[in-house]
């Protein structure tokens, strides 16, 4: 029989008082993801707010187009999310008073974003951003960034509660990740090619649809900007609210 | 070098000595010492608060209750707090959390009603209910990012430019969202079940009557106060209907309420006593 | 040795001091409920396990049989109560054999609380108990601590709150056997669609008077899953076959030895 040390684990201090201080951040939930496609680029996310155990409301939009044909979310706190959003919608708007109207291109809006948050770095905004729409070509982007301004562009990416869940799943479906001609022994990767419109919706949807399956952050509702030279144009599907 | 994997990269204590805390008054992450000498401290905790407020959009209008208690942590310190307010000529907020803070935004409203309404300086535009509340958003989430917060939940009910009701939530943290039901605090868990009933989907409310929505307040604030120990069956109920000015209820009463399962319940286990 | 072995604690006490926190069971959110009716009782339970934020299981049951005519509904550590509940049905089951009468629910109730007190805690099992024996219909709920308490209704679990708004909203005394069950799904319903701890589908066990009792398991099942938009089936040979290796499985010849047995005299 094992002999039971003697500690006094009743009677125990511990070394750091208890902390009660005041927490600017909470977790929202929620995910968004961001898909590129030949022509066009897609940006989705779900419509629930919540914080702990509880719904706050099933519809909040989470996606925003903010004008210039470039669509943009900031997802995980969302008081932070609104003002980058905010912030980046006021500069728009001096930009175009300052420079006669002028357009601006979505690699610069891109690098405009990494300022705002970077100019936050030691009070980030507690947020995964992704911004959507077409570069100079015409082609679809998707730029992602984490908290403190890091950026990325890309093919697609996840962002948010359900994130790890999602992503796996792009890899393999988007850009063919683990997929093999059949017969070339893992020699040959299977081909990359642009995704239509269509097939990029049917992606989205499953990997909500799944996401919400699994992740209790997920749900009520999906909302998908979807930005072609013609504009930008959503569409919305409702999802389960359990 | 460190290899504590949480830690792993970062200069090892036994090498090169503990971190100098004083070097560009980094946090002393829990140097009792230093933190006595701490130079400012913001508000902390809430001390004398208000319980949940309660609030649902009817077919032309927002129903808001909350109940005229003020707790100091269990204790019964206050019985007659009015917790909603008017702003302006067709907006009502209603306030939870620290009281001191609450008479803050209260303050801080009638100096925005009188600069924009006595002043009225946009041509007649009024103050409205989403004014209101952008207004209150900005305000609570620049006082969250000084760390130092009013501890408040805020319900804004009122109407649209377009004459549609409007109700939306913000809280100490920025936090805003808008639903044809909103309950703070407590409520939030007991009431909101019971109000989403009556609205399923946001725009759900155009099929509810004052009547029902009157009902299902009614009904949730007799429930809070069975089940909320910081609540009281005192509370004050205001309605907005579009065009008229807020009616406000106030000293309203919880009434039928249920006591009589008690006399069947004997001990905390077996009957016998 | 009986019992949980604390020989471990100051070593783990030393290791989350130099940050190495020491693994957290899995805890569920949950909704369960309890209801008297006039002649027996009726448990009801969500049946969404979670692990964290990520759902563990989308159907799990949460109704444990302690003996045939007593269940109780589980919140709180899934390991826990299942355990605590296997137990005390074993023993309840023995005792019952021992004293040749049908196990009663104050027994039952009697022997959660004194084990779950011996743990102070550290057992987290939340338990609504309800069953019908010799002395009638009974529902009881136990804290983990080994509190225990006694109503016509309880909830417990994180949707605790808003099945509780239900059953405070419509209960009314000497209910039948219908109105208790619709009322209990009903605040199941609402932990469900409201506590993101609760979800997927409502199971319900009626205990009557005279009666055997009556499990109905997915009793409502309000979150079937739509079906897919892509077919997600890949062709063979999409995933590399990288290396292959093979064994040569002989059957190896039984040779008959001896003589045969005799088998016809």
């Amino acid at each position: 029989m094992n002999a039971t040390v003697a500690s006094e684990y009743s009677a125990e201090r511990h070394s750091v008082p208890i902390e009660h201080r005041f927490n600017p951040y909470s977790d929202n939930g929620g995910t968004v993801l961001g898909i590129a496609g030949e022509d066009f680029a897609v940006l989705a996310g779900d419509t629930r707010q919540v914080v702990g155990y509880s719904i706050n409301t099933r519809y909040e939009p989470r996606v925003f187009d903010v004008g210039d044909n470039i669509v943009m979310t900031a997802n995980g706190f969302d008081a932070d999310g609104a003002a980058l959003i905010d912030r980046f919608r006021n500069s728009l708007k001096w930009y175009k008073f300052d420079h006669n109207g002028k357009r601006l291109s979505i690699l610069s809006a891109a690098r405009y974003i990494q300022h705002l948050l970077y100019g936050k770095r030691f009070f980030p905004y507690y947020v995964s951003t992704l911004i959507a729409g077409l570069d100079d070509e015409g082609r679809g982007a998707v730029y992602s960034y984490d908290p403190v301004g890091s950026y990325e562009r890309e093919q697609c990416r996840a962002g948010g509660a359900a994130a790890s869940l999602i992503m796996p799943f792009l890899d393999n479906q988007v850009n063919f990740k683990n997929q093999y001609v059949p017969g070339s022994d893992g020699k040959k990767k299977k081909e990359l090619r642009y995704l239509s419109l269509e097939e990029v919706i049917q992606l989205v949807r499953d990997a909500f649809t799944s996401a919400t399956e699994r992740h209790i952050y997920v749900g009520d509702g999906l909302e998908i900007l979807i930005v072609t030279k013609e504009g930008v144009r959503t569409e919305y599907f409702p999802l389960k609210r359990d | 070098m460190n290899h504590d994997p949480y830690v792993w990269g970062r200069p090892d204590d036994a090498v090169y000595g503990a971190y100098n805390h004083a070097i560009a008054n980094a946090s002393s992450h829990g140097n009792v010492q230093e933190e006595t000498s701490f130079p400012k401290m913001n508000s902390q905790q809430p001390i004398i608060t208000g319980t949940s407020v309660n609030s649902i959009k009817f077919k032309d209008g927002v129903i808001v209750a909350a109940d005229n208690m003020g707790s100091y942590g269990s204790l019964l310190r206050f019985n007659n707090i009015e917790r909603i307010f008017k702003v302006g000529k067709e907006t009502v907020v209603g306030v939870s959390g620290d009281i001191s803070d609450f008479q803050q935004i209260q303050r801080l409203l009638d100096e925005l009603e009188i600069t924009e309404e006595i002043y009225d300086n946009d041509g007649g535009h009024n103050l409205r209910a989403p004014n209101v509340h952008e207004y209150l958003t900005r305000v609570l989430y620049n006082r969250r990012s000084k760390m130092d917060p009013l501890w408040n939940a805020v319900v804004v009910a009122g109407f649209n430019d377009d004459k549609t009701p409007f109700l939306r939530y913000v809280d100490l943290l920025g936090v805003t969202y808008g639903l044809s039901a909103i309950c703070t605090g407590f409520g939030a868990h007991l009431a909101i079940p019971l109000l989403r009933q009556l609205v399923p989907d946001d725009k759900d409310y155009q099929n509810v009557t004052e009547e029902q929505a009157r009902e299902a307040i009614i009904n949730c604030m007799k429930v809070l106060f069975y089940r909320d120990a910081r609540s009281s069956d005192k509370f004050t109920l205001v309605t907005l209907k579009q065009g008229q000015p807020p009616k406000f209820e106030k000293d309203l009463r919880c009434e039928n309420q249920n006591w009589r399962f008690a006399k069947d319940l004997v001990g905390y286990g077996s009957t016998q006593l | 040795m009986p019992g949980l072995s604390f020989d471990n604690y100051q070593r783990n006490q030393f290791l989350a001091a130099k940050g190495f926190g020491t693994p957290r069971a899995t805890s569920t959110g949950t909704t369960i409920v309890g209801c008297k009716f006039a002649g027996g009782v009726v448990i009801a339970a969500d049946t969404r396990a979670t692990a964290g934020s990520i759902v563990a299981d989308k159907n799990c049951e949460k109704l444990h049989r302690l003996a045939p005519q007593i269940w109780c509904a589980g919140a709180g550590t899934a390991a826990d109560t299942e355990m605590v509940t296997q137990l005390i049905a074993s023993n309840l089951e023995l005792h019952s054999l021992s004293q040749n009468r049908k196990p009663r629910v104050i027994t039952a109730l009697t022997m959660l609380k004194q084990h779950l007190f011996k743990y102070q805690g550290h057992l987290g099992a939340y338990l609504i108990v309800a069953g019908v024996d010799p002395t009638g219909a009974h529902l009881m709920s136990v804290q983990a601590h080994g509190s225990t308490d006694i109503g016509h209704y309880q909830s417990l679990g994180s949707g605790s709150l808003a099945a509780m708004a239900v059953l405070e909203t419509h209960w009314k005394p000497n209910m039948t056997k219908e109105e208790a069950v619709q009322l209990c799904a009903q605040a199941i319903e609402l932990g469900i669609w409201n506590d993101l701890g609760s979800g997927s589908n409502v199971d319900v066990c009626v205990m009557e008077v005279g009666k055997d009792a009556e499990l109905y398991r997915n009793y409502k099942t309000p979150n079937v899953r739509e079906s897919k938009t892509r077919s997600y089936k890949f062709p063979r040979g999409t995933t590399a076959v990288l290396k292959e290796r093979s064994w040569q499985v002989v059957d190896e010849q039984v040779v008959a030895t001896g003589e045969p047995m005799e088998v016809d005299a």
